[in-house]
């Protein structure tokens, strides 16, 4: 882009900038009016796509926080001065998200779509009983000295600082680990990334800006009563805006509020009638024929993958040495099935750890608990001199615990290289900068393909990315779920060599695998476990030959 | 007796709640298809029901037999047309689920738009078997038994079609795992349009039985909707005993509070309920665990 158009470009921008904030100066009332219509529910469906774009949770709950905010001013507004009416519907807004949150952000798919909505139902039924039966009546009055011009100029504020907030959230980590709690929280959550917390966080932030719009909006109908301030068409509005727009972007909910605002203003205008029946008929088109938004017409958007790449590059040396993990006693019941039972071992630093046993032994539950998915029923896991049993999993990701899944889980939406660099937002500072997301994926061989999105790998591919992504961990300890199976033997060969070279840079390695020959290669020490318990330990070759491992998996000889 | 006062119409009401929950347990909890479009139909067969009934004197017992058909057809035919292809689009459970919501939720507005202009926005009722009849000292309408019978009698029949036949098992493997069904060589398309087809046969009986004895108008379909969700949620997606149980316990909740506490907090302990039991069993009070 040359000098001059980029000027022109900027003349443009601030052309279109002052003829938007002196907007209420040069129209009539008419357009002021739909100038505001646009303005809030282009805060409204940003807010709404902050959160529910890259975690995928549909919300019907913006009324809700809109309508808390609109009652606080209804209620405040004649005594407390504005600036303070709109933190007081902020600070609710974030207690009424916060609480909420807290208890429902496990919730998934349509789980939570329903509860939103029975959350915004509720908060209205309760406005109600509370104004009927202690108020003595159901509307209020607001008075208020804010002119319509004002009224516009503080939501074009507002609008300034979603937009602000989002592209700063967008920019900063937690806006890529929020995408990567969208495309699989449990991976996420291995990576070192508190999936509970960032949720939460962003939930109160966007449910901040509903509220303060709520409050903002008040003065405009000077009577108020549940049935407006709560008005449920006012969340399934926002969700179709922020679609059609694209919910995946900053900027894609504002595409879809344009035209819409105006289609409804049209539609009320020519059509009163027919409204719903053409409302409905273009949502059903809309979903059909635009699954990505209008934004999704434009093409792909290209992001940059946060700052971690910037890291200067350091391989990670360690040459400490000494015990690294101990397992003592560990036991876990599901029920009454005693899935493991009082299993115990060590593992020293730079050791390859094989542990071997039938299907159902008790191998992946052991891993479970050591990387946190599951808390042990009793026994005591140390991890560098850290008790880790019970431990939330993005704790034990970021002390430098590292795994693969059996079942391969990479972050289908995301490209390869934010899959990696989703893993390196939260290491530990002590990790130190460790290899970048290129040079990772370079040592398990997927360097030419960075922009790919994971989910169309191939399933071997796949396996690499998640092995890269538990390295960018820059892990002391990596867990291999089975990491080896299902390859093919050329492809088994390099597997074995990628974690030799692994040994070889001072990585510890625990690994679950049936590929005995891998077992024999690799591991100093072998594990076997069976029916819940270890039935022997020590060098592979003599482990395999032991008469119990046999019949463990073979079954008693034949008499 | 305050006891039965409340025990009788809470269980009568909560009838009424299992007999319009129970489409939506197939269509939901089998078809993985969240028809948010759901109350609407019901509405739209109570107008029908309505019209047969001030228009041609046709008794609605007998224009069940005239509505279900109907309604099983254009079920059909809005899988066919529109759910089919989302499904085959979904990349996951997920997607295909949030797809269905949002397509069903334009459904939902063509319908209530098209009842608004074929009877505009006010309240309809009419008096069919309106008999009062006294039950353990408790006054109760004949209509709302009948309601209560049919509601019992279809989610036995349902329970026992999914459980004793082919077809039924066929379905229910499909609920579970629509890849592996496929496998074993079940047709999930036509499966889940089948069932699909038939949860919206089972919405307009719903809808035609409650014309009966609740007063209506074009846009309350959406509190139907949400109490049949609260019901099938409740119970355990796809679980049709559940829906019965959960369905009686939600009226009976109702009748309580609305006796002993508020009856302007109905509502109010309807969510309340239902939130409570998401956040302590998020799949329901008969779910499955989640996988």
């Amino acid at each position: 882009m040359s000098a001059t158009t980029r000027t022109g470009l900027w003349c443009v921008a601030l052309v279109l900038g002052a003829a938007i904030i002196a907007f209420p100066l040069y129209v009539n009332g008419y357009y002021l009016a739909l100038g505001i219509s646009i303005l809030y529910f282009t805060i409204l469906a940003t807010a709404w796509a902050m959160f529910s774009g890259p975690t995928r949770y549909i919300s019907l709950a913006t009324v809700a926080f809109f309508g808390i905010g609109a009652y606080t001013a209804a209620v405040l507004g004649e005594t407390w001065p504005w600036p303070a009416v709109l933190l007081a519907a902020a600070a609710i807004g974030a207690l009424v998200a916060g609480i909420t949150g807290l208890s429902t952000l496990r919730l998934s798919g349509i789980y939570f779509v329903i509860f939103s909505f029975g959350l915004a139902e509720l908060i209205r039924q309760l406005v109600i009983w509370y104004e009927v039966n202690i108020h003595k009546s159901v509307g209020r009055y607001l008075f208020s000295a804010v002119t319509q011009d004002v009224l516009y100029w503080q939501l074009l504020g507002l609008a300034a600082l979603v937009f602000l907030t989002g592209f700063l959230l967008g920019r900063s980590r937690y806006g890529l680990a929020l995408r990567a709690i969208g495309a699989d929280e449990t991976a996420a959550s291995h990576s070192g990334i508190d999936a509970t917390r960032i949720k939460l966080a962003i939930f109160v932030v966007s449910a901040v800006f509903m509220s303060v719009t709520g409050a903002v909006m008040a003065p405009r109908w000077t009577y108020i009563d549940p049935s407006i301030a709560f008005n449920p068409m006012i969340s399934f509005q926002v969700v179709i805006m922020a679609l059609l727009g694209g919910a995946g972007s900053l900027f894609g909910p504002v595409l879809g509020v344009i035209p819409l605002v105006l289609l409804f203003e049209v539609l009320t205008a020519t059509l009163p009638n027919h409204f719903s029946i053409v409302l409905g008929a273009i949502f059903v088109m809309i979903v059909m024929l635009l699954p990505r938004g209008v934004i999704g017409l434009i093409g792909p958007v290209q992001r940059k993958a946060p700052a971690s790449d910037a890291v200067a590059a350091k391989p990670s040396t360690r040459e400490q040495s000494g015990q690294l993990l101990r397992v003592d006693d560990v036991g876990k019941s599901f029920g009454g099935l005693r899935a493991v039972d009082q299993v115990s071992f060590e593992v020293t630093r730079g050791q390859i750890v094989g542990i071997i046993g039938p299907n159902g032994s008790g191998k992946t539950t052991l891993l479970n608990m050591l990387s946190g998915a599951l808390v042990p029923s009793g026994g005591s896991i140390r991890f560098g001199g850290v008790m880790i049993g019970g431990v939330k999993p993005h704790r034990i990701a970021r002390l430098g615990l590292a795994r693969t899944f059996q079942l391969v889980r990479v972050m289908a939406d995301l490209t390869v290289a934010e899959n990696v660099a989703a893993a390196a937002l939260f290491r530990s500072a002590a990790a130190g900068g460790g290899e970048t997301t290129v040079e990772l994926l370079d040592l398990v061989g997927l360097g030419k393909m960075q922009d790919i999105p994971a989910g169309d790998l191939t399933y071997i591919d796949q396996k690499r990315l998640e092995l890269a992504r538990a390295l960018a961990l820059s892990p002391q300890l990596v867990l291999l779920d089975e990491w080896l199976a299902g390859l093919n033997p050329s492809e088994l060969e390099t597997g074995i060599a990628l974690i030799a070279k692994l040994r070889d840079r001072g990585t510890t390695i625990i690994m679950v695998e049936h590929v005995m020959d891998a077992i024999r290669a690799l591991c100093s020490h072998c594990i076997v476990m069976n029916a819940g318990s270890v039935i022997a330990r020590g060098a592979p070759d003599a482990v395999l030959s032991d008469p119990t491992v046999i019949t463990a998996y073979l079954g008693e000889a034949d008499a | 007796m305050l006891l039965f006062d409340i025990a009788l119409p809470g269980l009568v009401l909560g009838g009424m709640y299992a007999l319009i929950a129970l489409g939506l347990t197939l269509q939901y909890g089998v078809a993985r298809i969240m028809n948010l479009s759901y109350g609407e139909s019901l509405v739209a067969a109570a107008f029908g029901a309505l019209s047969l009934y001030t228009g041609l004197g046709l008794s609605p017992l007998m224009a069940l037999l005239l509505a279900v058909p109907c309604a099983v057809l254009i079920n059909w035919l809005l899988y066919r047309f529109l759910l089919e292809r989302l499904m085959r689009r979904g990349k996951d459970r997920g997607a295909q689920e949030i797809d269905s919501i949002l397509v069903t939720f334009g459904v939902l507005f063509v319908i209530q738009g098209i009842m608004l202009i074929a009877f505009g926005g006010q309240y309809y009722s009419y008096s069919y078997l309106s008999i009062p009849v006294v039950v353990l000292g408790t006054t109760l309408a004949v209509n709302r038994l009948v309601a209560l019978l049919f509601a019992a009698a279809i989610g036995i029949a349902v329970y026992l079609a999914l459980t004793r036949t082919r077809v039924g098992t066929a379905v229910r493997a499909v609920a579970v795992d629509a890849n592996a069904a496929r496998l074993v060589g079940i047709d999930v398309a036509a499966m889940s349009g089948l069932t699909f087809a038939f949860g919206g046969g089972l919405v307009a009986i719903g809808g035609v039985l409650i014309s009966m004895f609740l007063t209506f108008n074009a846009s309350m379909g959406v509190i139907f909707t949400m109490k049949a969700l609260v019901v099938v949620i409740m119970g355990g997606v796809g679980n049709v005993l559940g829906a019965l149980v959960a369905g009686l316990m939600l009226g009976v909740v109702e009748t309580a509070v609305a006796r002993l506490v508020d009856p302007g907090l109905t509502l109010a302990a309807t969510y309340a309920l239902f939130l409570g039991v998401l956040l302590i069993k998020p799949t329901g009070l008969f779910g499955r665990a989640a996988s």
